[in-house]
């Protein structure tokens, strides 16, 4: 064995989390030295609780951890399936009488605050290096090397090359200042172990990343540290709270980029059970299954060439028999007869974009695998379970009986409060029947109504996945729902809403940058449009809810209406009818700029410069040029109205302009001398009969953005053109039945037409 | 079998290959495969030059051993590429165009069979003539079907030397063309029904295989006949992923460009930076920010990028004598990017308008400030 053995029997494993040929040298190391202590990289704060974890559960499981204070909140998992090698340390350390400890700093500890994976790879700080070693020895990426160079190959001298490896790469980087405490303090715990276990072995598994550092730190015997270190204790007005969560191989598998570990658990459960070679005969039985049972074609002549790809492709990388990337490889050579839209998922260590190949959606799915897994019956509940029934107590909501609620009395908008995050955990118990809804106008009440469930204790305590509190709950309940949106604006709309009836006003950064980043790559402008209203509605007047001037919400609209105006000037369509909901995302954008202008410092020269661009465009729509136009007017931009109307006064566009034009400005338009209604009236006369027809559906619908009273304006302006004296209100009303007038008009067409061709009359009817 | 002599025709090549604008990679490269063949110990494949480990280290370089590298993108590719043409299906490699897949397929070939030149370029007007054989008229006529009359073309020499044959934009020649691989592919054997006896079946030598190009642009790869796919492999090669790789390569291809085209000031960097980005922007429709935007129809490949990155300093230096600027980049972007169509035009002004407006540092802000060059 040449593990490093410091003085005093101290034998230093480096591993990689969810390595099976590192929990293989982990089971074989601690046979080998029956250890008298065994330290594992985990939270020390869940050392008195070491039978709770090792109980009989089904593994995938996890420790939960959340941390809340007044300036950071925090949530983060460490993961253990049945072939992470802190696992097995724990369970074959147990068997050999070991004692066992977590040496490592609790996870709401401030020198973890950036993982919510404690279990996570530690590459990204030694990126070049791996980045060299992958060029040299001509793998993709860190995980074929690991493959290459650990999992597949003979178990002989694995701990030697483990050692160089994390030796080679620790070599390269500096440790930063959390990397730093985390050693010192896990050392702290060596050198009492060492001391206690007085020449007997003591076993240190923890990530290769930091066997370098321990091995040093504890070089040397200080004679000081005797007894165990203290655990930290969070704040005191912190709150902390760890419990065990059933986890799945798809949320382990669902990490990416920096908290990410080792890929594809199905895969690695099979080769910790039987061996790489049953491990990749398996993988192609579930690819080729799962591809079947979708009806995706597979032939046995396809697998058969998929196994001599793979077969080959093992022979020229070396290895003994065919590896994950080596059968993943070969599958896809052999079933896909495509182009594909994107860089194979486990070449790139990406995640999946929609429009993936069928075949590789199969595979990383087989790769990943659905196993879930199961805590024992006795393992204590999380607290969220007692802070729901606490919370409901306090707020005297009592599950049987409806609730109404006056939401400007403090006491009862709190109470709402509760019953919207509940609402938002899937915790059945109360449904609402009314109360202030999106882009409705303002309720003031609400009404709740008792709707019991049988399965209520379940999902309270799925729900507890989220958090121990309501509060944590629901809020990391929000930030998931806003992941997996994605650019779904719409419905990021609803849960802005509804993270301000839940009373989330500080909902975290994290949740904002999603956001805003979704807002990015919307392109539907519609959507943004709707998203862009109810941001702007919660960012001026919801002093109700709280979240009236909120950084959160103003950051929104700045990134939205940057983006709506990237996507006004994309759209092109020279003959499209008028569109009402891109018109009404632009006056949106209108109002933003003109009341969270000045307040947010929305570029108020650069949305001018596109409405300027797309008014003057030949090739945008006619409906958004006039609303472009409409857009620079109304930000105080007074264009020459008159002279753009006349250069789209066709028939078939006029009516979509004006649409766009009033939508955004019909005020600007009715105020002063109206020089614009002047020009249309002139353009309208001007109309033949049949060319006034196909303006007229158009021009009815832009003069429907008019309310009454500016109606009669119109009417009164379009009056004294012509010099009549009735009142105005009088030209807004048809007293005869509308169909009437149309068939009495069709008849004196017909006569019309019947003179003029018997050559009797040649007038016009004026 | 036919009178084809397999040495005959392979082995001979003309002296003006030496003194040509391009010679092929086997040329090009010659030291390099020779060395690799000197010192190569794996076994290699019936009738292969180089083992498939030796064949790697040609296209993906190895340092100690002073092979340079050859191309840019996943190790895995070109594994799979190897192992492809060691079994009994052939290679078809696609993806947009301007992704090094013809450069890749030269490389394959020169590595597998020490000649790259075996080549179909498809196109609309390509027979079967041009593929399998055709006939020297003349002693057709004066002595009927004969060896002697006979004229190969690449696909029947390739197959009677035992070497890779190339076949570029295969997806342009028309359907019934593409399938008379099908069974030099499948059964290996290439009957030639004018020539009585053993002459009228060629036989496939080991060695033999096809590398097939198609890109996504033009007639895609979905109309091929199922018969025919199943018969390749299919390798899609992707635009390189990376940004600082991407500018390396530009950067070096440039100025080897403007070297050759006698322009002593080397491409200013920080431009380079703005023009590679400004590619990758819209060749993938999302912006570094992560803002989604519409791609440019026309291709936006890295070769272009360096052509364009050549334009620009061509400019700069024979108008001005100093290397290209921020105007002169815009004003190639046009000629480059957007061609003739008005739309990618109007998408490349919307870019210059919106989205170069928000980086910061002191090309973006030229780039934009010379924005009004676009025509149009």
């Amino acid at each position: 064995m040449s593990t490093v053995e410091a003085p005093g029997g101290v034998t230093f494993l480096g591993v990689r989390h969810h390595s099976p040929a590192c929990a293989r040298l982990v089971a074989a190391t601690v046979a080998r030295l029956r250890p008298a202590y065994v330290l594992v990289e985990g939270p020390a704060d869940l050392n008195g609780r070491m039978d709770e974890l090792l109980g009989d559960h089904e593994l995938p499981i996890a420790v939960f951890t959340a941390h809340r204070d007044g300036t950071r909140r925090h949530a983060s998992w460490s993961p253990f399936c049945a072939y992470s090698p802190e696992w097995v340390a724990l369970t074959a350390g147990r068997q050999v009488g070991a004692q066992l400890r977590f040496i490592d700093l609790p996870a709401w500890h401030p020198a973890l605050s950036g993982r919510a994976n404690r279990y996570a790879d530690a590459d990204q700080r030694y990126a070049e290096a791996v980045r060299r070693l992958c060029a040299t020895l001509a793998v993709d990426n860190v995980d074929a090397l690991w493959d290459h160079l650990f999992e597949i190959g003979p178990d002989d001298g694995l701990a030697e090359r483990l050692d160089t490896y994390f030796d080679v790469l620790r070599g390269e980087s500096a440790a930063g200042e959390d990397d730093t405490a985390r050693e010192a303090y896990m050392a702290r715990w060596v050198r009492a172990a060492r001391r206690r276990a007085a020449g007997r072995p003591v076993l240190v598994v923890t990530g290769g990343f930091h066997r370098p550092a321990l091995v040093r730190l504890t070089a040397g015997d200080d004679g000081a540290d005797d007894d165990w270190p203290e655990v930290p204790a969070p704040a005191p007005d912190a709150v902390a709270g760890s419990y065990l969560v059933p986890y799945s191989f798809r949320r382990l598998d669902a990490f990416v980029g920096y908290q990410s570990g080792m890929p594809s658990p199905a895969y690695y459960q099979r080769v910790w059970e039987d061996g790489p070679r049953r491990a990749a005969e398996a993988l192609t039985e579930a690819v080729a299954a799962r591809l079947r049972t979708r009806r995706q074609h597979v032939s046995t002549a396809d697998l058969i060439a998929a196994r001599s790809m793979a077969g080959g492709l093992a022979r020229l990388r070396g290895h003994a028999h065919p590896g994950r990337v080596d059968v993943l490889d070969g599958l896809v050579s052999a079933l896909v007869t495509d182009a594909l839209d994107q860089p194979l998922p486990w070449a790139t260590r990406g995640t999946l974009a929609p429009g993936a190949h069928p075949v590789v959606v199969e595979m990383v799915a087989a790769l990943s695998g659905d196993r879930v897994g199961r805590l024992h019956p006795d393992t204590p509940l999380p607290p969220l379970v007692h802070d729901v029934d606490a919370e409901l107590a306090r707020h005297r909501i009592d599950p049987h009986e409806a609730v109404e609620l006056d939401l400007t009395v403090a006491g009862d908008l709190t109470r709402s409060r509760l019953l919207h995050r509940l609402r938002l955990l899937d915790v059945p118990g109360h449904v609402r029947e009314r109360g202030p809804r999106v882009g409705a106008d303002a309720l003031l009440t609400e009404r709740w109504s008792p709707a019991p469930s049988a399965d209520r204790l379940a999902r309270v305590i799925e729900a507890g996945g989220y958090g121990p509190t309501v509060l944590d709950a629901v809020t990391a309940r929000i930030e998931e729902r806003v992941t997996l949106l994605g650019a779904d604006v719409d419905a990021l709309a609803t849960t802005l809403f509804d993270t301000a009836l839940a009373g989330l006003p500080e909902h975290s950064t994290r949740t904002l940058t999603a956001i805003a980043r979704a807002t990015g790559s919307v392109t539907d402008l519609r959507a943004l449009g709707r998203a862009l209203a109810v941001a702007l509605a919660l960012w001026r007047h919801d002093r109700l809810l709280g979240s009236a001037g909120t950084a959160p919400l103003g950051a929104l609209i700045t990134a939205a209406v940057r983006r709506a105006l990237w996507l006004v000037e994309g759209v092109r369509a020279t003959a499209a009818p008028a569109d009402p909901g891109r018109l009404t995302a632009l006056v949106a954008v209108r109002d933003a700029v003109r009341h969270a202008g000045p307040a947010l410092g929305l570029d108020r020269d650069g949305a001018l410069a596109v409405a300027g661009r797309v008014a003057a465009d030949p090739a945008a729509p006619p409906d958004l040029r006039g609303a472009a136009l409409g857009l620079a007017w109304s930000l105080g931009d007074v264009p020459d109205a008159a002279r753009a109307v006349r250069a789209v006064a066709a028939p078939d566009t006029l009516g979509d302009w004006l649409s766009g034009l009033f939508a955004l400005a019909r005020e600007e338009v009715v105020s002063g001398d109206a020089a614009l209604l002047t020009v249309v009236d002139e353009l309208l006369a001007a109309m033949g009969a049949y060319d006034f027809l196909v303006a007229l559906p158009a021009l009815r619908q832009a003069f429907g953005w008019f309310p009454p009273r500016e109606r009669a304006e119109v009417a009164r302006h379009v009056q004294a053109l012509h010099g009549g004296d009735a009142p105005p209100s009088d030209l807004l009303r048809l007293d005869a039945d509308p169909l009437l007038v149309a068939a009495a008009r069709a008849v004196e067409e017909r006569v019309d037409a019947v003179l003029t061709r018997e050559g009797l009359w040649e007038g016009d009817r004026t | 079998m036919t009178a084809l002599d397999p040495t005959a025709e392979g082995a001979r090549r003309p002296p003006a290959v030496e003194r040509a604008q391009r010679p092929p990679a086997e040329v090009r490269y010659a030291d390099e495969l020779a060395a690799l063949a000197a010192n190569d110990s794996d076994p290699r494949p019936p009738g292969w030059r180089l083992s498939l480990r030796a064949a790697r280290r040609f296209i993906l370089g190895d340092q100690a051993a002073g092979i340079r590298r050859k191309f840019v993108g996943d190790p895995s590719l070109i594994d799979r590429a190897l192992v492809a043409l060691a079994t009994s299906r052939g290679l078809m490699l696609v993806g947009e165009p301007g992704t090094a897949k013809s450069l890749l397929s030269e490389l394959l070939a020169a590595a597998v069979s020490g000649d790259s030149t075996l080549t179909i370029q498809g196109g609309a007007a390509t027979t079967e003539d041009q593929i399998r054989y055709s006939w020297n008229y003349a002693l057709l006529v004066a002595d009927g079907p004969s060896p002697r009359a006979l004229v190969p073309a690449p696909l029947l020499r390739g197959m009677a030397e035992g070497r890779v044959v190339r076949f570029e934009e295969i997806t342009r020649c028309p359907l019934e063309v593409q399938d008379c691989l099908l069974s030099p592919l499948s059964d290996r054997v290439l009957a030639i029904s004018e020539l009585p006896g053993a002459d009228a079946m060629v036989f496939a030598r080991e060695g033999f295989n096809v590398i097939a190009t198609a890109n996504t642009r033009d007639r895609g790869v979905n109309e091929m006949s199922a018969a025919l796919k199943r018969r390749f492999n299919f390798e899609t090669v992707f635009p390189i992923p990376d940004l600082g790789t991407e500018l390396e390569l530009v950067e070096a291809e440039a100025g080897e460009l403007l070297r050759r085209s006698g322009v002593a000031a080397p491409p200013r960097r920080d431009l380079l930076e703005v023009l590679v980005t400004t590619f990758r922007e819209l060749r993938t429709g999302i912006t570094e920010r992560g803002d989604a935007m519409e791609r440019l129809s026309a291709v936006m490949s890295t070769a272009e990028a360096v052509s364009v990155a050549h334009a620009v300093g061509l400019r700069g230096w024979f108008l001005r004598g100093e290397p290209g600027d921020a105007a002169d980049l815009v004003a190639c972007l046009a000629g480059t990017a957007a061609k003739d169509d008005a739309e990618d035009l109007a998408r490349l002004r919307r870019y210059l308008e919106q989205q170069v407006s928000r980086r910061s540092g002191a090309q973006w802000r030229a780039v934009h400030d010379a924005r009004h060059l676009l025509p149009g």
